[in-house]
C-alpha cells in the first residue's frame, strides 16, 4: 500500500508541478491582457449603457463622451445622433490631429453590452471573457483573431492625435490570449 | 471626382483628401456649409450625404466620389422654404447665425428620421451642433414648430 502511494506521488508530481506552472504563466499572460482590455483606449468602448466613456490621460475627469452621445439600441447610434456623422472613415491621414472624431472603421459601432467591462476588476474581466456568453461566443482563438483583426482593437494599439495607445500589440496580444488558453484560462482570485 | 451636390451634378479635379467641406466652399463656391473647426467637435459644416447627415470637414472627397450631397443652399429655396428654415425665421433662431446652417442640416435630418422628437430626443441628436451665442432653448423651439408643420398639424 505504501509502495502505491509513494509510487502515485512520483508519478502526480510532476504533473502537479506543470499544472501550477501553466496556471502561473497564464495567470502571467492574462495580467497583460488585462492590462490592454482595461486601458481606456479599450475600455472606453466596452460600455454597459449606450454612452461611450471619455476617460484617460487626453480626458481630464471620467464622463461620458461629450455632445450628449447616445449610441442607442443599435449600438451606432440609429436612434439619435449616428456615430458616423463625426466619425467619418478614410484610410490615409486618419487620426493624426488631436482632438478629431477618430475615423476607424466604415461603421462606428459599440461593442455588445453583455461585452461590457468598463469600470470592472482584472478578476471580473478575466472571468467575461472565458465565458462565451460574455465574450461575443468565442473561444480563445477566436478571441485571438478579433484582437489581430478588428479595425477598433487595432486602432487603440495605434490611436495618433496624441491618445495614449493600449500597451502592447494586436499580435502581442493574440499571443498572450494563446498562451492565456493553452493554460486553460485562469483567473485572479 | 463627380459627385451631385443641391441636385446639380458636378466633376472636380482634386486630391482624394481634401475634405468635402472645402470641395463645396472652395471648388464649387457653396459657402453656405460652414468651416467652424476642422474636427467634427462643433457642426457648423453639418450636409446631408446620401440622406445621412455628416461633417462635411470629416469626409474626403474620395469618400463624396459618386455622393448626393444636400446643402443648407439646397434645403430649400426662399421661396420654398424647408419647413425647419421657416421656424427658424418663427423663432428667430439665429443670432450671429455662423452655426445655424449646420444646425438646421441636422434638425431636418433628425426630423427626417423621428418626425415627433421629445426634448430630450432633441437634445440627443443636436448637442453635437454647437452654438456660440446659446440659443438653444430657441433651437428646440424651432424643431417642435417644423415637427408639427411637417406633420400637417
Amino acid at each position: 500500500m505504501r509502495r502505491a502511494l509513494i509510487l502515485a506521488a512520483l508519478l502526480a508530481s510532476p504533473a502537479l508541478a506543470q499544472e501550477t506552472a501553466s496556471r502561473e504563466a497564464g495567470l502571467a499572460a492574462w495580467e497583460s491582457i488585462a492590462a490592454a482590455a482595461s486601458h481606456p483606449r479599450c475600455a472606453n468602448c466596452h460600455v454597459e449603457g449606450d454612452q461611450p466613456m471619455w476617460s484617460g490621460p487626453s480626458y481630464g475627469t471620467t464622463r461620458p463622451h461629450g455632445m450628449n452621445v447616445y449610441a442607442g439600441e443599435s449600438r451606432i447610434g440609429a436612434e439619435y445622433l449616428s456615430c458616423g456623422t463625426c466619425h467619418a472613415y478614410r484610410e490615409e491621414g486618419a487620426n493624426d490631429a488631436p482632438h478629431m472624431a477618430p475615423q476607424v472603421a466604415d461603421t462606428w459601432i459599440l461593442p455588445p453590452p453583455e461585452m461590457a467591462w468598463f469600470g470592472r476588476s482584472s478578476a471580473e474581466i478575466c472571468v467575461q471573457l472565458s465565458n462565451p456568453d460574455l465574450n461575443g461566443g468565442r473561444d480563445v482563438e477566436a478571441l485571438a483573431e478579433h484582437v489581430q483583426e478588428s479595425a477598433f482593437v487595432n486602432w487603440g494599439f495605434n490611436p495618433g492625435g496624441g491618445r495614449e495607445p493600449a500597451p502592447g500589440s494586436p499580435e502581442e496580444m493574440a499571443e498572450l490570449l494563446r498562451q492565456w488558453g493553452a493554460a486553460g484560462m485562469p483567473c485572479p482570485g | 471626382m463627380k459627385l451631385t451636390v443641391d441636385g446639380t451634378d458636378h466633376e472636380v479635379d482634386v486630391e482624394a483628401d481634401m475634405p468635402l467641406l472645402w470641395v463645396l466652399r472652395d471648388e464649387l463656391g457653396i459657402t453656405g456649409p460652414k468651416y467652424g473647426c476642422g474636427i467634427a467637435q462643433c457642426g457648423a459644416c453639418t450636409v446631408h450625404m446620401d440622406g445621412v447627415a455628416v461633417r462635411s470637414c470629416q469626409i474626403p472627397a474620395s469618400a463624396a466620389d459618386g455622393a448626393e450631397v444636400t446643402t443648407i443652399e439646397g434645403l430649400g429655396q426662399p421661396d420654398a422654404l424647408h419647413a425647419v428654415q421657416a421656424a427658424w425665421i418663427e423663432h428667430q433662431v439665429a443670432q450671429c447665425g455662423y452655426c445655424q446652417s449646420g444646425q438646421i442640416m441636422q434638425a431636418a435630418s433628425l426630423l427626417e428620421l423621428n418626425p415627433d422628437p421629445s426634448d430630450e430626443e432633441i437634445d440627443r441628436v443636436m448637442a453635437g451642433n454647437l452654438c456660440r451665442c446659446g440659443t438653444y432653448i430657441r433651437i428646440r423651439a424651432a424643431i417642435h414648430t417644423a415637427a408639427a408643420k411637417m406633420q400637417g398639424a
